[in-house]
């Protein structure tokens, strides 16, 4: 049981899994004292707001409604009174439509005795339903809301527990499975119910098989369905579904063994709150670190805290920053203040200095081919790149573009801190207008 | 939080490799300095005049340019390296307009006019080389022996190489390089002779193989060459940190020796009058600028293919070409010019690479 899988062409060995120890401190963060929800948290467009300034909230009421596929019900992750709706400005693209409360009056929920449902004699509609209602998404990029992807699956997929963070930094997932390991395998197990998949598979990190133990993962208690495991190597970008597909075929990917149904344990979470215990998505673990935080941790923080309450408690800075980030250090957003609130989508929150940026100007190609290496979707990155830089947007997609998932391997490599990514990105989204 | 005054919003990733390419080529630069040193050791002031002058020459020729374009690039090392090359591939002792020619040349012309770093399709600091042998063939085949063999500064000679090849017109039927060398008077230092006393007896004599005098002297650099050439060993040993250190990698350098190799064995014995598979690898890889052109010259990436399996083509094929001109040029030397026409050929491999990277990614994504 000792053989780790992985995908088989090119990816990145980072030094981080070493040098920085698995568990770091996990702690309920303070609730925070205005909270700012955002109304798109998910995939689609923003929920329309069902609040106006000057109402009382209470702790988990609707505060955003979701019209359309693609978008989410959004909850007061407080109880409060909404003090301004307004546009912020939240890292990249447009602003977007927020709720401000100010925490106030008494919780409905916190401090007082969780009250289970049994969700194995529960109708799949009530079960969609209260999903829906809950406002599930995935807890990472992009969160499309679990009732959608629920809806567009076509063959019986194989469902996916990806417990694997292979970005540097990040240890949410191995602190929601520490802390919460049978909600997680609850979650799982509804899903499963929902789903009717041909394999159950969870994947995991070396590491990670302590946590789990093996006798516990067999079969998934309440339904006796089998799980199978996958160990996966520490190899960037293993966590993206191609990889995962190559990593259970043993290194290639191949077709016909259908879909997969990809969810985080973080998601698996939130579904097993929202059946089981009737709870919206309020809450979530969020990875606190890089080497200008004091002391990194994990916290589990309401939605809608500002990043810089979050910081604070993780002791606050050490020197200045050269970034900040939403999410990890190779697909993570950047921001510009720690105003910037807590989202479902939040799985980390970092600070980095430039001993660990390595940021230099940028020079031109030397065609090293280092970017060929490292693409895990063997594309020739300096390629695209090349007909990118002369507008050749078309020749770009017919040597590969469409396939690159932006995983960021080829602009870590790169000697000449080419912007790879955001060229790759651009080329992508102009091919998307014109359609 | 006000603390936190400014911080930056640059698109992902956000984290990076350590090398950078200035960090490449500084690092080559530093890599050549132990052989630069030998030649310094064994020429003195000859060694140092042509390495400074066109080191000069190409950083000048960089800011010139640098200027036209108001750019400052010298910071990314390679014209520096550029540089250095030209000045180590020269004859101790040659008259100084050779390297900074060569160097203006090989950075205004070749680097510069096409667009500066990454835009040149000819490895600048080879084209120098070249523009120097096809200009000054007679001074850039005027050599010196190491001044602590003759025990004076200046004593000219001919280099092995050189020497070996120059025979095979007149003497066919006369053993092998390295008898020859011994039958012209060629004598070799006390160091190879217990070097090799040493291995004889103690290492290969139990194989029952003998090597003969004079392996030792070409490989510490006691003979005859260019600055930088000299030594084989302090190359190979910074070439193994320039491939540890992931500055090169090794396909380039191994697949211009394998070919070159086998075609020396095969084909290289025919001009002593010996028969096929009777080549003196050893000799003909030792010498020359066969090491200093594979590690440090050849595996340029700008002017190099960019997947592993076309840099084994590119390497391939150097290494043949590289035994042809060699074998049948009007010069000793033939790497050199190996190199910079399968420069040329660059393209054309990418094709082929973008061919095969594309066909295959079709069928994984199916």
């Amino acid at each position: 049981m000792s053989h780790l899988l992985t995908f088989r062409y090119g990816g990145l060995v980072l030094e981080d899994k070493r040098s920085w120890p698995v568990f770091v401190p996990i702690a309920n963060a303070f609730l925070p004292t205005q909270a700012l929800v955002l109304l798109k948290q998910h995939q689609g467009r923003a929920s329309r707001c069902v609040v106006r300034v000057g109402d009382l909230v209470r702790e988990g009421a609707l505060i955003g409604k979701a019209d359309e596929g693609g978008a989410a019900a959004i909850h007061a992750p407080v109880p409060g009174i909404v003090k301004d709706i307004r546009p912020v400005r939240v890292s990249a693209g447009g602003p977007c439509s927020a709720v401000e409360i100010l925490l106030q009056g008494n919780f409905d929920r916190l401090g007082k005795r969780e009250e289970r449902y049994i969700w194995t004699s529960m109708s799949r509609t009530d079960m969609i339903q209260t999903l829906r209602e809950r406002g599930v998404v995935e807890m990472d990029e992009p969160g499309r809301p679990i009732v959608d992807m629920l809806a567009s699956r076509k063959s019986p997929p194989i469902l996916l527990l990806n417990c694997i963070e292979s970005e540097p930094y990040l240890r949410t997932e191995n602190a929601v499975l520490h802390e919460c390991l049978k909600a997680v395998l609850e979650g799982l197990a509804i899903l499963n119910r929902l789903l009717e998949p041909a394999r159950t598979i969870v994947a995991l990190e070396p590491h990670q098989e302590k946590e789990l133990g093996e006798e516990r993962l067999r079969v998934l208690s309440g339904i006796e369905a089998p799980v199978e495991l996958i160990r996966a190597r520490q190899k960037y970008p293993q966590d993206l579904p191609n990889q995962l597909l190559a990593a259970i075929n043993g290194g290639r990917k191949k077709q016909g063994i259908g879909e997969l149904f990809i969810i985080r344990p973080s998601t698996a979470l939130a579904i097993y709150e929202a059946i089981v215990l009737a709870k919206p998505v309020i809450e979530r673990f969020v990875t606190i670190a890089g080497g200008s935080i004091k002391h990194p941790a994990v916290l589990k923080a309401r939605i809608g805290t500002p990043i810089g309450d979050l910081v604070e408690e993780c002791g606050g800075f050490l020197g200045q920053p050269e970034k900040i980030l939403l999410g990890g250090p190779l697909r993570g957003q950047p921001v510009h203040d720690l105003d910037a609130p807590l989202t479902k989508q939040t799985g980390a929150v970092l600070a980095l200095t430039s001993e660990e940026t390595n940021r230099s100007s940028k020079v031109a190609c030397i065609r090293c081919g280092r970017c060929a290496d490292v693409c895990p979707e063997r594309l020739l990155p300096v390629e695209i790149y090349r007909r990118l830089d002369k507008n050749r947007t078309e020749d770009a997609h017919a040597i590969g573009l469409s396939s690159c998932t932006l995983c960021g391997a080829c602009g870590y490599s790169c000697p000449s801190r080419l912007a790879l990514v955001e060229a790759f990105a651009t080329g992508q989204a102009a091919r998307e207008l014109r359609r | 939080m006000s603390r936190v005054t400014k911080t930056l919003v640059g698109a992902a990733p956000h984290i990076h490799a350590k090398q950078s390419t200035a960090s490449l080529a500084w690092g080559s630069s530093l890599l050549l300095v132990p052989a630069f040193l030998w030649g310094l050791y064994c020429f003195k002031l000859a060694a140092v005049l042509p390495v400074v002058a066109a080191i000069s020459a190409a950083i000048l020729g960089e800011l010139l340019i640098g200027l036209a374009r108001k750019a400052f690039t010298l910071g990314d090392g390679t014209a520096f390296l550029t540089g250095l090359l030209v000045g180590l591939s020269m004859p101790p002792g040659v008259p100084l307009q050779v390297p900074i020619l060569s160097a203006l040349f090989a950075i205004c012309l070749i680097k510069g006019a096409f667009g500066g770093l990454g835009a040149n399709w000819m490895n600048p600091a080879l084209a120098g080389v070249v523009f120097a042998l096809l200009n000054w063939p007679a001074e850039m085949g005027t050599w010196k022996w190491p001044s602590h063999l003759t025990g004076v500064v200046g004593v000219s000679g001919a280099s092995p190489l050189g020497f070996v090849h120059s025979k095979f017109a007149t003497e066919a039927g006369g053993g092998d390089a390295l008898s020859l060398l011994g039958a012209s008077g060629f004598s070799f230092s006390g160091l190879d002779r217990s070097i090799t006393a040493f291995l004889n007896n103690d290492l290969l004599g139990h194989l029952g193989v003998s090597l003969p005098s004079g392996y030792m002297d070409i490989l510490i650099g006691n003979k005859a060459g260019a600055i930088g050439e000299l030594s084989g060993l302090l190359l190979l040993a910074a070439s193994i940190v320039l491939i540890a250190r992931r500055i090169i990698r090794w396909e380039i350098p191994a697949s211009i020796f394998a070919s070159f190799a086998v075609l020396v064995w095969i084909f290289g014995g025919i001009p002593f009058g010996n028969g096929y598979f009777s080549g003196d690898i050893l000799f003909e890889v030792l010498s020359g600028s066969f090491i200093l052109v594979s590690f440090f010259m050849a595996t340029d990436p700008v002017t190099s293919p960019s997947t592993p399996g076309g840099r084994i083509l590119y390497g391939l094929a150097i290494g043949g070409l590289t035994f042809i001109i060699r074998r049948f040029g009007s010069g000793a030397e033939g790497v050199a010019f190996a190199v910079v026409i399968m420069n040329c050929f660059v393209p054309a491999i990418g094709k082929l690479e973008l061919a095969g990277r594309i066909n295959r990614t079709e069928t994984l994504h199916e």
